[in-house]
């Protein structure tokens, strides 16, 4: 036993100097140790406990990277106030998102939610991103804002959260976007996001036996001011929605 | 964490008919009015097809696998190639190239006259060539790291999809491409050509009609996934977009492992990286894991387990399906670890890209180029198994052009190959976790499992997202 303590003690200092290319192997403890703990949650949490420590550190970018894709299949909430001080950073913004994302914890989307006010461009697009693929219903009112954000990105991958989020309540906020779409006042790459969120949207209804709420939107995406691709999409759904081809 | 019930999630499994497709966009117009034939006679096609009839596709990627697609695509006098699209300068400017020559040769012999021919586009970042709205259709040949947002992105268009093997990189991916491409009522192949082989059809329909008795196991080769892989920087070549090539995939540095600069030596040399592919399970064995799924009606469903070899209760990476069927991955079998039937030689290795089914009345072991063999032999009959394959990749490709025109499903459709890619992701993630896992092929979950169910999706790098 202290024979593995030791080497767990030496995979635990080599981190704090991991750098591109540096063999693995000489991480391999921690994973065994990571393994060793499934069911042990003190062991567990104090792994998780040395893995944020290093996020917080100045160790090298992939020894940061490491700990993100650790954390991200044996993380909890006690992790992720480190992960979501690197929300902001070029680098590791997206390698922290790695690892929120797939956290169940609330504090998670929280933490993403949270963060938004804070980032710009790609970084803010990521997060956004995030909170779709989490389906986090808590974000609708922020992603509903953003839609309109002046960054064509930050829009267009609001209203694509939204749709991935597919509540009735999502709809609703994508819907209000329909005047500016239609009259041409939005960019192209929100009318399309906008188009396809709302076909999801749809869809999440329609799998959730709301026939007449998919199939409302459904009529309006068949309207002539969408693309002819839409149009079918939207045809298609409503042919399932009404069972009528 | 605060989300809807996933019940929703599943596909609704709408067809689309015929009737209610609508006619494929605008074929290339005035400017592509060279009427450029090629081998129409080789093709036993004997005519000219209309400029305004041939399918308009685009390229992206154009790797080693990438280059075979375009020839055998540049065969076909139904289709056009109008653009290609690769983050290596020298391979987009080399496919480009090759379009032309190739377009302009065969209109001479042909002895075309009329119209200038407006040559073949070429683009570094896919999202130009999928805003073409000439381009009726996406051939993906990417690095498996793109496969999905490709995809996504072209269906998302309006245009039909071919995407090599393996579909994607996630279970998650999958079922968003399923749901994409049925959203938008696109024709999707996969390259799990075996669909479209005689051999393979005919040993699946054996099995399936119970030629075979009820199946107890099956047996495919190509076992292991990769680990953790950690190379040294070196420069970015300046004729390289190393953003671009990694897209929605973890960034790190350059290492001329993961690409090669120019002409492609090998066909996935970055599969070793689970970041770009899951080694031989993703590269290799999903061709045998789908044949295994046809084989077993499996189409729409999947394993129930999956046990790693790691635990020491299997001999090789083991699944079991509902029905109490084994799927096996090795290349050998050996008394005393696996089920070794009446007849079988020992010795035998098990086909590459191929399945021996193991039955109660008998088996049937299938491989490439018409390999057919069973015991007893009357099952596929004696000297049937000599009798040599069909062609399977052009096969393959004019199932997807003839399904572009008709709108029907392919061969091997994109919930088929969700399904079957899925049992590659089942194995790696068996695998990485060392640990046997239960799963649910209607919710798509490992059931009550935290750290499994989380290795079923990965968050794409910024600005990447499906």
């Amino acid at each position: 036993m202290t024979g593995a303590n030791d080497a767990l003690e030496k995979a635990f200092e080599a981190l704090k100097g991991y750098d591109w290319g540096t063999d693995p192997a000489t991480l391999k403890m921690i994973d065994d140790a990571l393994a060793a703990a499934r069911g042990d949650a003190a062991s567990r949490s104090e792994l998780e406990a040395r893995l944020a420590a290093v996020l917080r550190s100045a160790a090298p970018r992939a020894a940061k990277d490491f700990a993100c894709r650790r954390l991200s299949r044996a993380g909890s909430a006690a992790c992720v106030p480190a992960l979501a001080g690197l929300l902001g950073d070029d680098s590791l913004s997206h390698m922290a998102r790695y690892a929120l994302e797939r956290l169940p914890c609330p504090e998670a989307g929280s933490a993403l939610r949270e963060a938004l006010s804070k980032l710009e461009g790609k970084l803010k697009a990521g997060a956004v991103r995030s909170l779709g693929a989490r389906r986090d219903v808590e974000s609708i009112p922020r992603l509903a804002e953003l839609s309109s954000d002046p960054d064509p990105l930050v829009a267009a991958t609001a209203a694509a959260a939204l749709g991935q989020v597919g509540t009735a309540e999502a709809a609703a906020a994508l819907a209000a976007k329909e005047g500016a779409v239609a009259a041409g006042k939005a960019p192209d790459s929100l009318c399309r996001a906008a188009a396809d969120a709302r076909l999801e949207c749809a869809e999440r209804l329609l799998g959730a036996g709301k026939k007449a709420e998919a199939a409302a939107i459904y009529e309006a995406l068949r309207s002539a001011s969408q693309p002819e691709h839409v149009r079918l999409a939207a045809s298609l759904g409503l042919a399932a929605a009404t069972g009528k081809s | 964490m605060t989300r809807p019930r996933d019940t929703d999630r599943r596909d609704t499994g709408r067809r689309i008919t015929r009737r209610q497709a609508l006619k494929l966009a605008a074929a290339a117009g005035g400017a592509l009015a060279a009427p450029l034939l090629v081998r129409p006679a080789a093709l036993g096609l004997g005519g000219a097809v209309a400029p305004s009839e041939r399918i308009t596709l685009g390229f992206i990627g154009i790797g080693r696998m990438g280059q075979g697609h375009l020839r055998c695509f540049l065969g076909y006098p139904e289709a056009q190639v109008v653009a290609v699209c690769d983050v290596d300068r020298w391979r987009r400017q080399d496919a480009k190239e090759a379009v032309e020559r190739t377009y302009t040769q065969a209109s001479a012999a042909q002895g075309a006259s009329g119209g200038a021919y407006a040559g073949c586009a070429a683009y570094a970042d896919l999202r130009e060539l999928v805003a073409r709205g000439d381009i009726d259709a996406a051939v993906v040949v990417t690095g498996d790291r793109w496969h999905a947002q490709a995809s996504v992105l072209a269906a998302k268009a309006g245009k039909d999809v071919y995407c090599e093997k393996p579909m994607t990189l996630t279970i998650r991916e999958g079922r968003a491409m399923t749901d994409v491409v049925r959203r938008y009522g696109r024709v999707f192949q996969t390259g799990l050509q075996q669909r479209s082989t005689p051999e393979f059809q005919r040993a699946s329909e054996l099995v399936r009609s119970g030629r075979i008795g009820r199946v107890k196991v099956v047996y495919v080769g190509f076992p292991g996934t990769c680990g953790d892989v950690n190379l040294p920087p070196e420069p970015v070549p300046e004729s390289l977009d190393w953003d671009l090539w990694l897209g929605p995939a973890p960034w790190r540095p350059f290492n001329n492992r993961f690409h090669q600069l120019g002409p492609p030596r090998d066909v996935v040399p970055w599969h070793f990286c689970p970041d770009f592919g899951g080694g031989n399970l993703t590269s290799n064995a999903v061709h045998a894991f789908d044949v295994v799924q046809w084989g077993l009606g499996m189409d729409e469903s999947g394993p129930v387990e999956v046990i790693p070899p790691e635990t020491g209760e299997v001999p090789c990476l083991t699944y079991r399906y509902a029905s109490g069927t084994l799927l096996q991955v090795t290349w050998k079998l050996e008394q005393g670890k696996h089920l070794v039937p009446a007849g079988w030689d020992p010795s035998t290795t098990i086909q590459n890209f191929g399945a021996l089914y193991v039955g109660e009345e008998g088996w049937i072991h299938v491989g490439r180029e018409g390999y057919l063999r069973s015991h007893p032999e009357a099952i596929v009959g004696r000297g049937e198994g000599e009798a040599g394959g069909g062609r399977p990749v052009p096969s393959h490709h004019h199932n997807w052009l003839e399904c572009i025109r008709s709108r029907a499903r392919t061969a091997c459709d994109v919930a088929v190959g969700h399904r079957s890619t899925t049992v590659s992701h089942l194995g790696c993630i068996a695998h990485w976790t060392g640990r046997a896992l239960q799963w649910d092929p209607v919710q798509e979950e490992f059931p009550g499992d935290d750290e499994a169910n989380r290795l079923r999706s990965r968050a794409y790098r910024e600005p990447w997202g499906i």
